[in-house]
């Protein structure tokens, strides 16, 4: 019966697609390619309705066996995706999107632009949520190679600057590229989205032109949207560019303080306690304290010499100074249950001592003053210290049972 | 570790996800997924570009054809768990009319049916005991006196067979007697009220087909792989569980050589319940080691020098079953625990339990499963906690207000419809403040400092959702390993990642996550049953079952000799089998060397010698641990010297001058090859003919002679056939009868009934006994006065028959002969010391006779069997 036949093809398409699938697994490209072959048979009655139909399970599978098959080459690529784009509408942007990259990363950048300027005039009946999506990407990646061949233009531009020429057509043609790239470009980054490149790069035309406020304008919205994600780079540009502009320290510390907020972990920590320290106010110094202490509660932080001898430095200042103890006292009220066994244990102190000696110094003065003269981690640290003859350790030591007090107002 | 300075695109929507369809068998393949312009090419020409997938990765093949065993089977059989068969229902008419509807029929009746049998003192104890009397079960018509009071049930019970005969029958209608009964004694026959226990075996049985469908208390695995500290001999510790009911968990040094083998006996501790899952991680230089089973968790600390002993620390008890269990990367001691109620801990092994979470819902939309999981993050006070929905982060200082949500499914991260959380696992030895998340269609990298954006995204195409995920951490600039493992098909696949595909060539900075190579198939433990020696079918069925067994753990480590870097990969089966596979590293070649992908050769067709020793190694174990014991295949043995005193036993020196004269002639026919039947002409005194007592049931007098002949019994044989032997019999029949009640002494048979049928069943015995002598026992215990031969010592005997056999002795037997059951037991009991024997001899500790008289109905695991115990036992 017919109905029979069509189970029958529908099993054989399903067992096919299993052999293939088995042959990708284990790389048995040549193996893949010869069932693939067979597979193209199931467009012939394709009445499935999943979500993925053979038409992307064939431009799948082709890809990637074409990305690792010995005898493939671009052209065949190239070709085989000409044919991809055709075989399914629906998906005929999202072939093209990935074709584009595929160009990219094999170097092709002119292909790919003429691909990027090709399905951008495609139109087909209504465009999907999906469709629409894709769209947006392929014209923000045709903004992206626009403000490639811009960055290009520039160079030789400013070469040619340097030695007193000015090519005006070729400033013209520059010009043009920023035009196509700024519009593409400034589309993308109204959507929600991670669009981290693409702000990079128009935050470089803008200040290129000297348009700042548009470009703080582009980078408050995309670090402080609520629709946007946390994204910890959002706020990282914006400090940059803050930078840039040479901003007052007050307007630095305040985007800096919100990173802080969303991500205590985040590697400019360092550099915010270090402005923070250097301020003369009594806030903003309890604030550096309490954001080095946050960032070496995380685990990638904990053999970083650098934080270590952060907070090192300014515990000994409280210290010497003998006013803010309470800070200390505070911080370390949260803590105390915990970092020594996270930081300061024995086994710590014999590794830190043989892999990082001024990370052990740094550790075990901050060990010393916050759990006494006979915390494990110090008592090792130093021993180690005095005994290889190092005139800082003796220091550390002398400093250390010094201001043994401070441990017992700092615990009590 | 810094933040990637530049992230790939990716679209950010909020709400419920709203891509449509199920995992789809294709969908990780064919994509770059996005591109970033790289970082080393700014200064260049030419912009270079990154893809997010279809980097190239690291080359690793099998070096095997397939998984092999590294531990042998331990002694005792695997009891599968059940399958869909055992608990659906099969019937022509019930398939017809599923094939309209979804879902499967699952047989309740069968399942109470075996309640019933099963567990009858439950069902039905107090009114069985009350009213045994009233029901008659014999075939034989009631006494008019009995009549009055009693009730022939043979009917009833004939009914209720032809119903089952009959079962899937459309045709079928209840029979009326039986629509009667169950009318009239529904209400009050059972001990548990029909319905209490009817909804108690509806839930077991929605339960456990859940189960079938989805096992999620295997989540994590129950298999960990300790590295050992010194660096010499690459050896390490696998810890597994082990026995029958996986409630033991062993401590297992492994030397990994070619083949990774055990040293030493293991580590042993007794648990009381089937281990779920085993955790490890390893904190200044010592290994933590959680176990979780269903209602324990159990901490011990492991020094991390090879050859220490581990110390087990604590147990901690759960109500409602514990779904997790993960120990702190960061601090001794430290694990959290997660029970099926919602609720969430941090366990400290100093300080206790600390509630961290608790709330019966789930987190982002509501799902059924009452699932949840808790890992640790980069922060060592910060937890995370997840159900099928999503994951969030509590500060466990201020659980209540600190949170924040790292990844939920729904349009945040891109998700299908209907996918749901499986297995989240922090990457810490990785990448600090990385995140594993599974769902049954893809994989997720999350970075906690941008949480709900997945920073890697990937369809895994596994057919059954990945329980299982081990992580080996490659070193800075190359690609981290991650591998998946499905439970029910035992699929294990391997993927690569990287986190700085700008190297730490071009200043080391850290670039966005990216998937490298392409992901890879191992072998999974059903694989190697082609590569196993040839079976007999029924053992190769056998085999087949136990090799396709769930898998339920997942351990991995990698392993560097010199240049060498190979990867051994252990996988566990429910059966409690462990099974690895050695992957080799196999460094870059030249970019495009003529033939590429052939240069990645499958794996080789057949195991390596060394491989395949194994295999005939642990099939021999096997079969030798899997073999019945012996008290289960063989009829019950009995040494006669038990019976009998010594001078019973003891016979004349030698045989009679008349049998040496007997068996010379025997022989001398043999020699000339002459026909015997002549023999019986010779010069002896002819025998008078045999008087058969009974008709023939065995073979014919004369072979039967013959027989005896040949073994050289034959006088005693005649002895047996004169009558004069027959009533001899008879007489120490009751003489011995006479023995054994003054030996019971005050034991009381509650009815004579008892007592007259085994008078009778001995008494059918004497008259079945006189002509079968090919088992000879019988006439000889009986036959004092016989000679029997020296040369053939008693024990040489076959076993046999006083002692009444174990049908005899079955409750099914004894229920079809009609007894009832509170008195089966004093039967057994009767029957059993009557075939102890006379208690002259001391009977020997511990021998085979005591194992005799276990009544099946209790031949449940018994305590008695079970090894001594060495290790200590913990409170689980």
């Amino acid at each position: 019966s017919p109905n029979e036949h069509k189970l029958n093809f529908k099993k054989s398409k399903e067992a096919c697609l299993s052999y293939i699938q088995d042959a990708l697994l284990q790389k048995q490209w040549k193996r893949a390619a010869e069932f693939l072959t067979c597979y193209v048979e199931s467009l012939e009655k394709d009445y499935s309705r999943e979500h993925i139909g053979p038409s992307e399970m064939i431009w799948r599978i082709g890809t990637e066996i074409l990305w690792h098959h010995s005898q493939s080459s671009m052209k065949e690529f190239n070709c085989f995706m000409e044919q991809m784009k055709t075989l399914g509408v629906k998906r005929y942007l999202k072939v093209c999107l990935e074709h584009v990259f595929h160009l990219l990363c094999n170097g092709q950048i002119d292909e790919a632009y003429q691909n990027l300027s090709l399905a951008e005039s495609w139109r087909f009946g209504e465009q999907t949520a999906i469709q629409d999506k894709e769209m947006k990407l392929i014209q923000a990646y045709r903004g992206l190679l626009d403000y490639c061949s811009w960055s290009k233009q520039k160079n030789i531009l400013l070469e040619h600057g340097e030695d007193g020429f000015s090519d005006l057509a070729a400033e013209q043609e520059m010009h043009g590229y920023f035009r196509k790239a700024a519009v593409n470009l400034k589309e993308i980054i109204k959507i929600p989205g991670v669009w981290d490149e693409f702000v990079k790069c128009y935050v470089d035309l803008l200040e290129f032109y000297g348009d700042h406020n548009e470009a703080r304008q582009v980078l408050n919205e995309y670090a402080y949207n609520s629709k946007f994600p946390a994204n910890p780079n959002a706020h990282v540009y914006l400090y940059q560019f803050l930078k840039r502009q040479g901003e007052s320290k007050k307007s630095l510390i305040s985007a800096l303080k919100i990173l802080h907020d969303i991500v205590p972990s985040h590697e400019l920590m360092i550099d915010f306690n270090t402005m923070l320290q250097k301020s003369k106010k009594r806030k903003k110094r309890r604030l550096g304290l309490e954001v080095i202490f946050a960032a070496l509660d995380y685990a990638g932080w904990k053999e970083n010499a650098k934080a270590w001898s952060c907070l090192a430095k300014q515990v000994k200042q409280i210290v010497i100074s003998e006013k803010h103890l309470d800070w200390i006292q505070q911080e370390w009220n949260s803590r105390k249950d915990w970092w020594p066994a996270f930081h300061f244990s024995r086994y710590l102190a014999k590794r830190n001592w043989q892999e990082n000696t001024s990370l052990s110094y740094e550790k075990a003065l901050v060990a010393g003053i916050l759990l006494g003269k006979d915390c494990k981690y110090f008592k090792y640290v130093s021993h180690q210290g005095c005994k290889a003859q190092l005139k800082r350790f003796r220091m550390l030591k002398k400093f250390v049972n010094r201001h043994n007090p401070v441990y017992l107002r700092i615990s009590g | 570790m810094e933040f990637p300075a530049a992230l790939f695109p990716s679209y950010f929507g909020t709400g419920p996800p709203r891509e449509e369809g199920g995992p789809s068998p294709v969908a990780g393949w064919g994509e770059r997924g996005q591109v970033l312009e790289g970082g080393p090419g700014r200064r260049q020409v030419q912009p270079a570009f990154v893809p997010r997938r279809g980097a190239t990765g690291e080359r690793w093949e099998a070096a095997d054809a397939a998984a092999v065993p590294v531990l042998l089977p331990s002694a005792g059989c695997w009891i599968p768990s059940p399958a869909p068969q055992d608990i659906l229902y099969r019937s022509g008419l019930c398939r017809k009319l599923r094939a309209g509807k979804s879902g499967a029929t699952l047989d309740f009746a069968r399942q109470l049916g075996h309640f019933f049998v099963d567990h009858p003192e439950d069902a039905f104890g107090s009114l069985g005991r009350l009213l045994h009397k009233n029901f008659y079960l014999g075939n034989a018509k009631l006494k008019r006196p009995a009549r009055n009071s009693t009730i022939r049930m043979t009917a009833l019970v004939e009914d209720i067979n032809r119903l089952e005969a009959r079962r899937g029958c459309p045709r079928q209608h209840l029979a009326s007697r039986l629509r009667w009964f169950s009318h009239l004694c529904r209400d009050w026959l059972f001990e548990v009220p029909l319905g209490l226990l009817a909804d108690c075996l509806h839930e077991e049985l929605t339960q456990q087909w859940s189960n079938l469908l989805f096992d999620d208390s295997l989540t994590g695995g129950a298999l960990a792989w300790l590295p050992s500290e010194d660096g010499g001999t690459p050896v390490g510790r696998l810890l597994h569980p082990g026995g029958q009911a996986m409630n033991h968990l062993y401590f297992q040094d492994v030397v990994l050589e070619e083949l990774p083998h055990a040293r030493g006996s293991p580590a042993q501790f007794e648990l009381s319940g089937r281990v779920r899952q085993v955790a490890a991680a390893r904190v200044d230089g010592q290994d933590f080691v959680g176990v979780r089973s269903d209602y324990h968790c159990g901490v011990w600390r492991v020094p991390g020098k090879t050859g220490a002993a581990p110390t087990p620390l604590q147990v901690i008890r759960t109500d409602v079953p514990a779904s997790c269990l993960t120990v702190s990367p960061h601090l001794p001691g430290e694990l959290s625990v997660c029970t099926q109620s919602g609720t969430i801990y941090l366990w400290s092994v100093e300080t206790g339990l600390q509630q961290l979470h608790h709330d019966p819902q789930t987190m982002f939309f509501r799902d059924h499963s009452p699932w949840r999981w808790s890992d640790f993050t980069s922060h060592p006070r910060v937890l995370s906690c997840a159900d099928r929905t999503g994951l969030q982060c509590l500060d466990a200082r201020a659980p209540k207000r600190c949170h924040f949500d790292l990844f939920k499914v729904g349009e945040e991260a891109g998700c299908q419809q209907g996918e749901r959380v499986v297995l989240p696992m922090y990457l810490g030895r990785a990448h600090p403040s990385q995140y594993l998340v599974t769902t049954q269609s893809s994989v997720y990298v999350l970075d906690e400092r941008l949480p709900l954006v997945p920073v890697l995204k990937w369809a895994h195409m596994m057919k059954a959702p990945p329980l299982f995920a081990h992580l080996m951490p490659g070193k800075p600039g190359r690609s981290h390993k991650v591998l998946l493992g499905a439970s029910q098909t035992q699929e294990l696949l391997l993927f690569q990642y990287r986190d700085g595909f700008w190297g730490v060539s071009s200043g080391g900075s850290q670039s966005a996550c990216q998937l490298a190579g392409t992901p890879q198939k191992l072998h999974s433990i059903a694989g190697c049953l082609q590569h196993l020696p040839t079976q007999l079918p029924h053992r190769h069925h056998l085999l087949q079952q136990r090799l396709a067994a769930p898998a339920a753990g997942l351990a991995a480590t990698l392993h560097e000799d010199g240049p060498h870097k190979s990867m051994l990969i252990f996988q566990l089966s429910e059966a409690g089998d462990i099974f690895c596979q050695r992957l080799t590293h196999k460094t870059a070649q030249p970019p495009v060397p003529p033939s590429r992908d052939e240069a990645t050769t499958p794996s080789p067709a057949v195991p390596s010698p060394a491989a395949a020793l194994q295999y005939r190694r642990w099939l021999r174990a096997l079969s030798r641990a899997c073999r019945e014991p012996p008290r289960h295949t063989w009829p019950p043995s009995l040494s006669q010297r038990r019976l009998f005193t010594r001078r019973d036993l003891e016979g004349p020196a030698g045989p009679s001058s008349l049998q040496k004269q007997m068996r010379q002639r025997l022989r001398q026919t043999m020699q000339e090859g002459g026909c015997i039947q002549h023999w019986e002409s010779l010069a002896l005194q002819p025998p008078p003919l045999p008087q058969t007592l009974e008709p023939a049931a065995g073979p014919d007098p004369l072979s039967a002679r013959l027989t005896a002949a040949w073994a050289g019994d034959w006088e005693q044989w005649w002895e047996e056939r004169t009558s004069f032997s027959v009533a001899q019999r008879q007489q120490a029949l009751r003489d011995r009868r006479r023995r054994q009640k003054r030996a019971q002494g005050r034991r009381s048979l509650s009815a004579s009934f008892t007592s007259s049928l085994t008078y009778q069943s001995e008494l059918s015995e004497l008259s079945d006994g006189g002509p079968s002598l090919l088992s000879p026992s019988h006439p000889h215990i009986l036959s004092q006065e016989g000679s029997p031969p020296a040369g053939s010592p008693p024990v040489r005997f076959p076993p046999a028959s006083p002692v009444p056999d174990e049908a005899l002795l079955s409750s099914q037997s004894l229920r079809c002969r009609g007894i009832p059951k509170e008195r089966r037991k004093t039967l057994r009991d009767y029957l059993s010391v009557w075939a102890e024997g006379p208690p002259e001899p001391p009977e020997p500790p511990g021998s085979q006779a005591s194992q005799l008289c276990i009544p099946s109905s209790q031949s449940q695991l018994s305590s008695a069997s079970q090894p001594l115990r060495k290790r200590p036992r913990m409170g689980f």
